[in-house]
């Protein structure tokens, strides 16, 4: 006869008496959460949708590119300098579609009083969100250009020589996704922050890249009927003169393509971002900056 | 535990407690084991891993009341606990706070203005006036026995009071019921003679306990 190793489990209440590490926690907390959610982790499958849609199509053209050099080295194909800008509209609309999704319902269904009677300041809970969502829109942006490092490398004659040759472009593509990610996390968690509505966020961030862009490029282009004679390259002057310059600046979804150009030390196409390159890049710079610490 | 709206629909019961733990310091592993356990103990055990958004309004009561527990507090304060509550549901909600109290050993401070629910869960009241401190003790100091008994007669009620009027009993109609003051033993003597004399039916008959309301109607008379 054998004895029965039964056990008794007490399912009542016990007292917690485990280690408690208090607001770094609590940071580590509203960052993990920040990450998940902009990832549609632990929630439905519709809530995944969005971002694998985002990082297939980021992730595209650095594949696509990756793919044509290994079949045709010879060819001149774009390289790290141009895969920022081929992205650029698709970063925008991940940081405007995505971004208000780690504020505004915090707000719009109350979690943010929950948050705020624990030990967590309003900054702690900013800073964690916002370190949340730059931290994947980073891995975004590099995830592509490594893709395309690999592919170009591999698919060169000697690839020691390739990185031998364009070492230089690792550290510009670092910097360059550095400063975009900085750029897109911020503007759209700072719009994000001024209302309780995801659709109206997202419509607010992508109406100032299109609405900037536009009134940009009219104060930046040429006079239609300069002359009489047409508009033809280099005959025309812009509507501002010599403000052009400057009001290439308020160009918003020419920000991210500028600071590549800048990066890379390369001059993009004649409209917005080009005419801007005609400022010294310390002004730019300090401009993009200034309207981050804001 | 908030009176209002305060829970993320996107996620289950389970991720949000979790979260909420380590938010409120706990480490990961700590933070899902306490969830599970926690949401036991409300009754969500079942439940838990179902979105947040498709539970009825008991079931999220039960989740705001799990998440103040989340990180087994000293102190919980529960605003309206039990608003937009069913009869059913709200008794439920009641005896949780209940058990929090007696068998989890945690202090409860419920803010209400539904004084049936303090009666029937707190040991102590403290009255707020326009910010000010009005009435303040144990709860059965509000609710004791009173000098006041109550008649109910189905019918001749109103013959009822004037007959007692008539034996010196102080007698007056509150809502369905006769309020009578017993000033002494013998006047229980003359409310059996007035009830017999109208014969009137007689359906129910005894002291009055005081309510903590009648805190409020004291004020208001």
């Amino acid at each position: 006869m054998t004895e029965s190793a039964g056990e008794l489990f007490d399912l009542g209440y016990k007292r917690y008496e485990g280690p408690r590490e208090g607001r770094m926690r609590a940071r580590k907390a509203v960052f993990t959460n920040g990450v998940r959610t902009t990832l549609g982790l632990g929630r439905s499958s519709s809530a995944k949708v969005l971002p694998i849609i985002f990082f297939v199509a980021v992730m595209a053209p650095a594949v696509v590119l990756a793919l044509v050099a290994s079949q045709a080295s010879a060819l001149d194909l774009p390289g790290h300098s141009d895969y920022y800008q081929s992205v650029s509209i698709m970063l925008l609309l991940f940081s405007a579609i995505i971004a208000p999704e780690l504020l505004c319902p915090d707000r719009r269904t109350g979690v943010i009083g929950l948050y705020l009677v624990r030990p967590l300041t309003v900054t702690d809970y900013l800073a964690g969100r916002w370190l949340a969502f730059f931290s994947i829109t980073l891995l975004l942006v590099y995830s592509g250009q490594v893709i395309l490092l690999f592919g170009l490398t591999l698919s060169a004659e000697s690839p020691g020589e390739y990185l031998q040759d364009n070492w230089l472009d690792i550290p510009r593509f670092f910097g360059a996704g550095f400063l975009i990610a900085l750029f897109t996390t911020t503007l759209s968690l700072a719009i994000s922050a001024f209302t309780t509505r995801k659709a109206y966020a997202a419509a607010f961030v992508i109406g100032i890249f299109i609405i900037s862009s536009a009134v940009a490029g009219i104060l930046t282009g040429c006079e239609e009927h300069n002359d009489g004679a047409g508009g033809g390259v280099g005959q025309c002057e812009p509507l501002t003169g010599d403000f052009a310059k400057w009001f290439g600046l308020i160009d918003v979804r020419g920000v991210t393509i500028h600071m590549s150009d800048l990066i890379f030390d390369v001059k993009s196409t004649p409209e917005g971002s080009g005419r801007i390159a005609v400022l010294h890049n310390i002004i730019p710079i300090s401009t993009y900056e200034a309207c981050l610490a804001g | 535990m908030p009176e209002g709206d305060c829970l993320p629909t996107g996620i289950t019961a389970s991720e949000f407690l979790t979260h909420m733990a380590q938010v409120s310091g706990l480490p990961p592993a700590h933070a899902k084991t306490r969830a599970a356990d926690i949401l036991r103990h409300v009754g969500l055990d079942e439940e838990r891993y179902r979105s947040i958004g498709e539970y009825s309004s008991g079931m999220k009561q039960r989740v705001k009341l799990a998440q103040a527990l989340a990180h087994d507090p000293v102190i919980v304060l529960l605003d309206e606990p039990t608003v937009g509550l069913d009869p059913g549901g709200r008794e439920e909600m009641l005896e949780l706070i209940r058990r929090t109290g007696r068998e989890f050993g945690i202090s409860i401070i419920v803010s209400t203005h539904l004084m049936g629910d303090v009666e029937s869960t707190c040991e102590r009241i403290i009255v707020l006036d326009e910010g000010r401190v009005k009435e303040a003790g144990d709860v059965s100091m509000y609710t004791k026995e009173t000098q006041n008994i109550f008649i109910d007669v189905d019918d001749k009620r109103s013959e009822l009071v004037t007959a007692l009027l008539s034996r010196g009993i102080e007698a007056t109609v509150e809502g369905s019921s006769i309020a009578v003051v017993l000033e002494n033993e013998v006047q229980s003597d003359g409310i059996r003679d007035a009830i017999v004399e109208v014969d009137a039916q007689l359906r129910r008959m005894g002291p009055r306990r005081q309510q903590l309301a009648d805190i409020f109607r004291d004020d208001q008379k």
